[in-house]
């Protein structure tokens, strides 16, 4: 399993094992969620980030309740996990970018198409 | 200098905009030129994450932008988003004929290329690639042939066709798109070569509402042929100017039509009797037309009319007695026609009014005892009457009044009291010269007001301090030469001011720039004929929103201002001197 240091990269775990990483002192876990592409890697990002996509607002807030906001984790099986991480990155960028911090936002051409698809399923 | 001084704006009421037509997906291309708006942003947006933070979507489909001639097939991308993508393109003028290339077969559902640079023939296969999902193309403004049309026949789903302003689109063309029988809107404006041989191809297109053929000189003759199209609800043929009586003959037969725009043709009285049995019929104009007031015994049987434009008509009092019959109006425009007080009194009973138009009319105090009852009155337009200071005393009690011109008018100082209850009033037009500063001290409760016009008014600095009430101002205009910088400092508190027109004023200074440099939202600024220098450009730099700005006349050359515009106003798209 792998988590991320939203920004930073990626950080090799042992299979199995479950950490959160957060970008400032450590977080609690009903404030994180883990987000799981479709090979299997899991990404725990804060939730608040997380709410940039309109897609997982909805799962987290509907009334219905989804099995998701128990468990406080959701799968892509059709996200692959360069394009879930470059996901993540957006989700901390765009909060950045919404305190005053507008920095560029890089996206490497090879992904644009893939991530595009992803972006419009996540409605972020 | 002296032809600025009497110039004379011409109110112009959109018939589309009173028609409360919005844009709807699928008929946005031809709205969106009745509108006069053809750069605006497609109608399918790209989606907002909320605020301004540039969505994921957003900044994928702009790196594609950047890198399209990297890209040979967006066929593989559901339908909506490589839509997003076209439609980003064609708006930030990015798209090629050889980038279109990556749009075949993408089951694209609509192509706005109306006014787009480079359009023609070769463009056509990719379009016509997107088969029966194609929905909506604006080839308006295009180079497209009539052999270039030949190639939509497989878009057999077509909803919507504008081919305005198409030069190289013949009667042979039209019959090209004869087959598509789901045609609901179809925009042909300005097109010469069409004839009434050519109309014939619209006979099959039995699914038509809303058709434009404005100023298409040689169709007369051709309307028969929209004899079954009963469907249809807008039919504009205005500016086609060989439409006679005879035209009109087949529009009988459109029962469903709910506005017919036959403006600036040759249409008579007897025309307009063809018309009587169109009882869904909300909106007729009619201006620039050899009628009379007899032909209100037809448009009296008109029970849903609403709107009726007869500016620039042959009316006179003779007939007008039944206008007492049309209580539905909301709009009337009876602007240069030769109507007087007799003709008003019959206007009385139409308490739906909600605009009248009296430009040029010969109409004087006297004559406006007749509005006193037409309570819902919110647009009165009087520019070039007869009407005085005494005149206005019948509007006191038209408590809705939005908008008044009395430009031209016999008004005087004394008469604005009168106006001060209006407090309704967002605009309001006192272009007359013998108004001055005491007329203005009357009017410090209209604090609602967005839009003055005090062109030719003489204003002086000691007026100027009772704009400061105005804070609402968006437009203001004060040509009469007697502002100095000191008046100016009386503006600079005015943030709201989109529009400021000071030119004339011919003592102001580069120190009036810097009074206006606080004004923010200027998109508009026109300081023309005074001692601006161009030392005193720098003030200006703030205004980031400024889009035209004139300074004819001052110590500011050509030069001066491209350098401003290249440092530091982007936006500026129109400049003088230039």
């Amino acid at each position: 399993m792998v988590c991320v240091l939203p920004g930073l990269g990626r950080e090799k775990g042992k299979e199995g094992e479950e950490r959160v990483v957060a970008s400032a002192g450590k977080m609690r876990k009903e404030d994180t969620l883990k987000l799981i592409s479709a090979e299997g890697f899991e990404f725990v990002v804060d939730r608040k980030a997380a709410m940039v996509s309109q897609t997982i607002r909805n799962m987290l807030t509907s009334p219905g309740s989804f099995s998701e906001t128990e468990h406080g984790e959701v799968t892509f099986p059709e996200i692959s996990t360069t394009i879930l991480e470059k996901i993540c990155q957006y989700f901390y960028w765009s909060l950045q970018y919404a305190s005053g911090k507008e920095t560029e936002f890089h996206i490497e051409p090879e992904l644009t198409l893939e991530l595009m698809m992803a972006a419009n399923y996540l409605h972020t | 200098m002296g032809g600025a001084c009497s110039r004379k704006r011409d109110q112009l009421v959109d018939e589309d905009i009173v028609l409360g037509r919005n844009s709807g997906r699928y008929c946005k291309s031809g709205n969106s030129k009745w509108l006069g708006i053809s750069t605006g942003r497609p109608a399918v947006d790209i989606q907002q994450v909320g605020g301004s933070r540039p969505s994921l979507m957003e900044l994928c489909i702009s790196k594609i932008c950047e890198d399209i001639d990297k890209y040979s097939t967006f066929s593989m991308l559901p339908r909506d988003i490589s839509q997003q993508i076209v439609n980003e393109l064609v708006y930030s003028k990015c798209l090629r004929e050889n980038s279109l290339q990556a749009f075949r077969d993408c089951a694209l559902q609509d192509l706005y290329l109306g006014e787009y640079p480079g359009v023609d023939d070769s463009w056509m296969e990719v379009i016509s690639s997107q088969g029966s999902s194609l929905i909506s193309v604006d080839l308006s403004g295009s180079k497209v042939t009539d052999g270039g049309l030949i190639c939509l026949r497989d878009c057999t789903k077509l909803q919507s066709l504008n081919l305005s302003f198409c030069d190289h689109i013949s009667d042979c063309g039209l019959h090209h798109i004869s087959g598509f029988s789901n045609l609901t809107s179809l925009s042909f404006r300005r097109n010469s070569a069409t004839t009434a041989q050519g109309m014939s191809a619209l006979s099959n297109l039995v699914n038509l509402v809303m058709l434009d053929l404005e100023r298409c000189t040689g169709i007369h003759g051709g309307l028969v042929h929209l004899r079954g199209l009963t469907k249809l609800e807008y039919l504009n043929i205005k500016w086609c100017n060989c439409i006679t009586d005879k035209d009109m003959e087949p529009l009988s037969c459109l029962t469903n039509l709910k506005a017919l725009q036959i403006s600036c043709s040759k249409v008579t009285d007897f025309g307009i009797s063809y018309l009587k049995g169109l009882r869904e019929l909300a909106l007729l104009n009619v201006e620039g037309c050899p009628i009379t007031a007899a032909c209100l015994n037809s448009i009296s049987e008109l029970g849903k009319l609403s709107y009726l434009n007869l500016n620039r008509c042959n009316l006179t009092d003779d007939g007008c007695e039944k206008f007492s019959l049309l209580g539905s109006l909301k709009v009337l425009n009876l602007g240069f026609n030769d109507v007087t007080a007799s003709c008003l009194v019959h206007l009385k009973g139409l308490t739906n009014l909600e605009s009248l138009n009296l430009d040029s009319c010969r109409i004087g105090d006297e004559a406006l005892v007749n509005v006193i009852g037409l309570c819902r009155l919110k647009c009165l337009e009087l520019s070039d009457t007869e009407v005085g200071s005494d005149g206005l005393c019948h509007l006191t009690g038209l408590n809705n009044l939005e908008s008044i011109n009395l430009s031209f008018t016999a008004v005087s100082d004394i008469g604005l009291r009168k106006l001060s209850q209006l407090i309704s009033l967002r605009s309001l037009n006192l272009d007359v010269r013998q108004i001055t500063d005491t007329g203005l001290a009357a009017l410090t409760s209209l604090t609602g007001l967005t839009h003055m016009d005090l062109f030719g008014a003489h204003i002086t600095d000691a007026g100027t301090n009772f704009l400061k009430n105005f804070k609402k101002l968006q437009s203001l205009e004060i040509c009469g030469g007697g502002i100095t910088d000191s008046g100016v400092k009386n503006i600079k508190d005015l943030s709201s001011l989109m529009l400021l027109n000071l030119s004339q004023n011919h003592r102001l200074t580069d120190k009036s720039l810097e009074f206006i440099s606080g004004l923010t939202a200027l998109v508009s600024l026109n300081i023309s004929n005074s001692r601006i220098t161009s030392a005193g450009l720098q003030h200006l730099r703030p205004l980031k929103n400024l889009k035209s700005l004139s300074l004819e006349s001052c110590k500011v050359t050509a030069n001066d201002m491209k350098k401003l515009r290249s440092t530091h106003l982007p936006n500026l798209v129109s400049f003088r001197p230039h």
